[in-house]
């Protein structure tokens, strides 16, 4: 008997029990679909992320005060980690050759408001350098002042949500306006950024950095960024400023991330997270498998009748057992494709939903779930074949049927 | 009552040489079911010998056993036994499907052997929208469309009215004379006389052997006017 004979065989017998083959399939669907879609989810996340570190540049350390180490225990016996000052950020820029540009960041949020328009903000303390390290246009006016940063000016540049709401058409360049308890000109409003690792920068405002820190009355600075020399080693970088930060405070209380070592990091969750769908996956396909074998059990003894009737009039063992193998083989293997297309429309309509993240399964994950649905149908399929195989051709044919 | 062994059949020695028509009549219990299971090599004698065209049946494997159903032996089942899904041309093509022959070829086939039982108009019907009758020649042209040897029939008119039940076995009786070998269980005279020689069986024996000459010597028990009365 030719496999194609025996596949054509199996599919008249089963769309003989349209329902109960489409319910059995439907576990196999439900289990690919998941798999598929969250995979591409997990996927999507990676690559949002890289993506946003390459506008970014590669050439790029984070540093950020704390070390990562001492997070998990009581600040009273670590001691808390000495303040990131603006002096530690003119250290770095005038001792590593490699830093071209130097950010200093200071963080918060407060009331921004003009005549009677008020709105909560982020507030972002930098230096012209900010500007250009995140790839920020001046639409109006002109940008933060150039000039010693341990003097914070009352000046802010207003993003452009920011400046639209409270200006409302009006030209918000030489306005004073208020940050919380402080009077603020403002001297240049942003072009549009967008979302940028994960601040919308059109809703920020920016002041000097010493503003920012005055007022938020913090003496530590959020982080400093620093941008590198093209083609510049890294982790040669990392240690030079760990040697920095170690003269100064006699500790390296800070803690350097690159965004090589972010993307890394969350590939890693990314792929855990995946071998744990696809675990979750291989049990549900595994439920999905019992119910196949419970549908071909009752198909078996349904057809008592048939399998005497093959036997007689000159089936092998083998030929049954191939015979009905072939339609648990064709649940599984039927159900694993409309789950692939499922999965993949459901993808295509996330990603239509949210263009932002570039959802796509991975090909190893489509690869290894449709391997684990064709032998989930081989597997379960193996008991109801076996009994087909093994039934006495004579009590078979005098069943009905 | 407890666990006891039954012997369907005790001491039977028969041949059944190549061309004859051998009925075989007895009633329910007697053992010609399995004498036709054992004929048919579906069954295996637990004690005692079977010799098929020679070779002694016993010592075959199930798969050689399979291939002689396949390729020697043809099937006729009272209930007709078709596959319900599958329609007239795709039931006589099953064992040609199981032997592996080409689709091109096959379907010709059927067609041939579904036109030799007077269907060639019904190849595309299934069992459902098909009479009795209709059904029992759908079954003999899968039976002989491996071009067997020897016809088993169990009760091929068991089911059908007189008229349909006469041309199966005119059909019976043509493959016959063209050579194959037939045996026929029934427990209807009527059919049981067609044959050219009759083994009643009763208790797992055949109590009587009765030749074409016999059976024609008007002998009561198988006289037209009380056929059925005795048995």
């Amino acid at each position: 008997m030719s496999a194609e004979d025996t596949l054509r065989f199996a599919i008249t017998a089963l769309l003989q029990q349209p329902r109960r083959a489409g319910l059995s399939l439907l576990g196999v669907v439900i289990g690919v679909v998941a798999v598929v879609f969250l995979t591409a989810l997990g996927e999507g996340a990676r690559r949002y992320v890289t993506e946003q570190f390459q506008t970014l540049g590669t050439d790029i350390i984070v540093v950020i005060p704390g070390k990562t180490e001492t997070t998990g225990m009581m600040p009273g016996f670590t001691g808390t980690p000495n303040d990131l000052t603006l002096a530690d950020a003119t250290a770095l820029l005038r001792r590593i050759p490699e830093a071209i540009r130097i950010a200093p960041i200071s963080m918060g949020s407060e009331t921004v408001s003009y005549e009677n328009k008020a709105r909560q903000v982020v507030i972002l303390g930098s230096t012209p350098e900010f500007f250009e390290l995140r790839g920020i246009p001046i639409a109006l006016g002109t940008g933060l002042p150039e000039g010693d940063i341990d003097r914070g000016a009352n000046v802010a540049v207003l993003g452009r949500e920011t400046a639209r709401e409270l200006f409302a058409g009006e030209n918000p360049v030489g306005k004073s306006i208020r940050i919380g308890e402080w009077r603020i000109r403002v001297v240049g409003v942003n072009g549009p950024r967008g979302t940028h690792l994960g601040q919308n920068l059109d809703e920020v405002s920016i002041v000097p950095v010493a503003t920012g820190m005055r007022m938020f009355n913090r003496t530590s600075l959020f982080r400093i960024m620093i941008e590198l020399r093209p083609g510049s080693n890294t982790d040669t970088v990392k240690r030079k400023i760990e040697e920095v930060i170690l003269d100064r405070h006699n500790e390296v209380d800070v803690t350097c991330v690159t965004p090589d070592s972010v993307v890394d990091s969350l590939s890693a969750i990314v792929s855990t997270l995946t071998l744990v769908l696809v675990g979750i996956a291989t049990i549900s396909l595994a439920v999905a498998g019992i119910g196949i074998m419970n549908v071909m059990l009752v198909a078996v003894s349904e057809r008592r009748a048939e399998v005497g009737l093959l036997k007689a009039v000159g089936a092998t063992h083998r030929q049954v057992l191939q015979i009905f193998l072939m339609e648990s083989l064709v649940i599984s293997t039927t159900g694993a494709l409309v789950g692939l297309g499922v999965g993949y429309a459901t993808v295509h309509f996330a990603t239509w939903l949210y263009p932002a993240m570039p959802a796509e399964s991975p090909l190893w994950a489509v690869l290894a779930v449709l391997g684990l649905s064709v032998c989930a149908g081989a597997f379960f399929g193996v008991l109801p074949a076996r009994r087909a195989m093994r039934l006495d051709p004579i009590v078979a044919l005098s069943s009905k049927g | 009552m407890g666990e006891q062994t039954l012997h369907a059949l005790k001491a039977v020695t028969e041949t059944i040489g190549t061309g004859e028509h051998v009925s075989i009549i007895g009633p329910s219990g007697s053992g010609k079911s399995t004498l036709l299971n054992i004929l048919g090599c579906l069954d295996k004698p637990s004690r005692g010998r079977y010799f098929f065209d020679g070779r002694a049946v016993e010592g075959l494997d199930p798969d050689e056993l399979a291939q002689l159903r396949l390729n020697e032996i043809g099937f006729i089942f009272q209930s007709f036994h078709l596959v319900p899904r599958l329609d007239a041309t795709a039931n006589v093509e099953l064992p040609m499907t199981l032997a592996g022959i080409a689709r091109a070829e096959r379907r010709e086939r059927a067609r041939e052997a579904l036109e030799a039982v007077g269907l060639g108009d019904r190849a595309g019907h299934r069992p459902a929208e098909l009479s009795g009758g209709q059904k029992q020649r759908v079954a003999i042209a899968r039976a002989v469309s491996m071009e067997p040897r020897l016809l088993l029939a169990d009760e091929p008119t068991g089911n059908l009215d007189t008229q349909s039940g006469e041309q199966i076995l005119n059909l019976l009786e043509a493959l016959n004379h063209k050579g194959l070998t037939l045996a026929v269980v029934t427990h209807d005279p009527e059919v049981a006389r067609r044959g050219s020689r009759i083994l009643e069986m009763r208790d797992g024996e055949i109590i009587r052997r009765l030749t074409a000459a016999e059976i024609n010597d008007a002998n009561p028990s198988f006289d037209r006017g009380r056929s059925g009365a005795r048995l």
